[in-house]
């Protein structure tokens, strides 16, 4: 990662994507096998977690508050220990070793910068207690504030910062370091939307031009989907689905992950006969439909057509409400005694309005059916 | 009664309750500078005796002895209470009620009861070992008793007000346990070191009863230095030393509030 700093801050005429040798990309490699972690007698924050990152991946672990992510990035900072279970990082057991000797490094969400120290010194904490020299500290923590971007910040106190700006010095603090992994915690739940997503899009530059391994916990769909190179859905200490955020989206494995993702318009198939499924909207045709409890519909997915209009997949309807959000408009429907959900991108055209009765259209391509 | 007279009762009653509280001592420092021998009239302003004090080898043998007591008490206190404060701090999570009552009893335990069983103990311990004959030690060691409790209960509470998470940033750092107590937490605690440290000073300087239980033929402090002259009446002399000393844990006292409330740089 040195290189890559120098590459990229110093010297201009380098290409900005860095080719990683191949050492550094094995050495940033997670393996954990079958972690449990148990807090009490009967909190179970982890029951049997299997997971492999590849290195240079930006992962995401994902899910409600206490379905075990922070508790899974915990053990990997060895900040908790696991009950049972090994986990490597570069092919290395790590499992017993103490965090102060892990090459891991965590972006917490409180930031934790220290009080005592100025923003340079909270910088320089790692280095100095990995024991390198001055000399060498002040030109590492120089590249990486010009990195960061940090400019004048870096010569303030801790507590004269925003918040937009100590999560930047935490970032940089832990990345001048140059761990193998660097671990993530919700690090910008703390601030407000604007800057937030002004903020995923800089971290996921910063770890692009790095390529390197970052574990990021959020509880934020939107945020994993823009963020990761991966996802792991997480609830009740399982991983319930691993894979990109297209997959993840778009074909979620069971409800929970479904609803997770944001989905509301699911529907149990009543019966099935081929590619064509009942269900309490009526008959859909299914291109392939595999043999899941529950038909998903989403809401981008599906055409409004006025008036009645015949055809296969095509479901009369009548517009309950409708929010008109400017580049799209998000309708709710009643249809066959139950409600759907769609949203109709603003392109000049006829957006009906309440009450206005409709065809609900989807293509057999999009419907996808999932376990309960 | 109007709202407003009501106002001005309150206001008034605050300046009484303030009157009443630092009349006499602004007395005493007062008759300090009384050119006059009596207390009867402050017939003009003199420094005569303070310069007495100055030529009066037990009073200045008593100086030296509150000054050793309290700065070597506090010094000692300082390095107990602080590891019993953070021994608290870590195990906060635990169920520790009794154990942390242990701690805060001598501050509400009386003087009298703490200095009679002190010197009770210390006399018992020299008959059986010759050890710790009275004197300044046994006085050390009383008073290090009494401060501890202080000092533990600010550095706890320092802890107490951080991030929890700064520990683990530590440690995330790269911190062995050595380097997280040198770089982290004796620096993050100093303010409330400091505090504790003029807290510490200020009880010893102040204490009479315990250190007059426990004190030997050597090592009479000001405050027993004072009870012994006092019986010979109130001389203008005592009310210098007196002035003395007001002045000395007024500083110390504010000097460990200031700290008290400073955050680290």
């Amino acid at each position: 990662m040195s290189d890559a700093i120098t590459t990229d801050t110093a010297d201009k005429t380098a290409p900005t994507s860095v080719p990683q040798d191949t050492a550094r990309r094995d050495a940033s490699s997670i393996a954990l096998q079958g972690l449990h972690k148990r807090f009490g007698r009967d909190t179970v924050a982890l029951a049997g977690v299997d997971l492999d990152i590849r290195p240079g991946e930006f992962f995401t672990l994902l899910g409600p508050s206490g379905c075990g992510k922070t508790t899974l990035l915990r053990i990997l900072a060895g900040l908790e220990e696991a009950d049972k279970g090994q986990l490597a990082i570069g092919g290395r057991d790590i499992t017993e070793v103490p965090p102060h000797q892990r090459s891991v490094n965590t972006v917490f969400q409180s930031y934790a910068l220290f009080p005592h120290l100025s923003v340079r010194d909270n910088l320089a904490f790692g280095l100095k207690m990995r024991g390198l020299p001055v000399g060498e500290r002040n030109a590492r923590v120089a590249k990486i504030a010009a990195f960061i971007q940090l400019g004048d910040l870096i010569d303030r106190r801790v507590d004269q910062l925003s918040g937009g700006q100590r999560q930047r010095i935490a970032l940089a603090r832990a990345l001048v370091c140059e761990p193998d992994v660097l671990l993530l915690d919700e690090p910008l739940s703390a601030l407000d939307a604007g800057l937030r997503s002004q903020l995923q899009v800089e971290l996921l530059r910063v770890q692009k031009r790095l390529g390197m391994t970052f574990v990021f916990v959020t509880h934020d769909q939107q945020e994993a989907m823009v963020m990761s190179d991966r996802i792991a859905v997480l609830n009740g200490g399982l991983i319930q689905q691993v894979g990109p955020p297209r997959e993840v989206y778009e074909h979620p494995v069971n409800a929970f992950v479904a609803r997770f993702m944001g989905h509301d318009n699911l529907f149990p198939v009543i019966a099935r006969n081929g590619e064509t499924l009942t269900t309490p909207l009526g008959e859909l045709h299914v291109a392939n439909p595999g043999d899941g409890a529950l038909l998903l519909i989403r809401p981008e997915t599906l055409d409004l057509l006025p008036g009645d209009v015949e055809g296969v997949n095509h479901l009369p309807a009548r517009v309950i409400e409708r929010l008109y959000r400017g580049s799209h408009a998000e309708y709710r429907l009643a249809i066959a005694g139950t409600t759907l959900q769609a949203t109709l991108n603003n392109r000049g055209r006829h957006l009906p309005e309440v009450d206005e009765r409709v065809t609900v259209a989807v293509a057999a391509d999009d419907l996808v059916t999932l376990a309960e | 009664m109007t709202k407003r007279t009501f106002r001005r009762a309150l206001a008034g009653f605050w300046w009484l309750t303030l009157l009443f509280l630092y009349l006499p001592l602004a007395v005493v420092a007062l008759f300090s500078f009384n050119a006059a021998n009596s207390a009867a009239s402050f017939t003009g302003f003199s420094l005569r005796w303070y310069e007495r004090l100055l030529g009066n080898e037990e009073i200045l043998s008593a100086l030296a002895n509150s000054l050793v007591l309290a700065i070597v008490s506090s010094l000692i206190a300082l390095g107990v209470g602080c590891l019993i404060g953070y021994g608290m701090y870590r195990h906060r999570h635990r169920k520790l009620g009794w154990l942390i009552v242990l701690i805060y009893l001598p501050i509400v335990l009386p003087d009298i009861v703490f200095g009679i069983s002190e010197m009770a103990f210390f006399v018992k311990l020299h008959e059986l070992t010759g050890l710790l004959q009275p004197g300044l030690g046994t006085m050390i060691i009383a008073h290090v008793t009494f401060q501890i409790p202080f000092v533990a209960l600010i550095v706890y509470s320092r802890f107490v007000g951080l991030d929890p998470t700064l520990f683990e940033a530590a440690k995330d750092l790269y911190a062995s346990p050595a380097k997280r107590a040198r770089h982290f937490m004796l620096p993050t605690i100093k303010p409330a070191l400091i505090s504790a440290f003029f807290l510490s000073f200020t009880l010893s300087v102040d204490d009479f009863v315990i250190s007059f239980f426990t004190a030997g033929p050597e090592s009479a402090t000001l405050p027993i230095y004072i009870w012994g002259a006092i019986k010979k009446g109130v001389s203008p002399e005592i009310n210098a030393i007196a002035t003395l000393m007001l002045g000395a844990v007024a500083v110390a006292a504010i000097l460990s509030l200031v700290f008290s409330r400073r955050r680290p740089a």
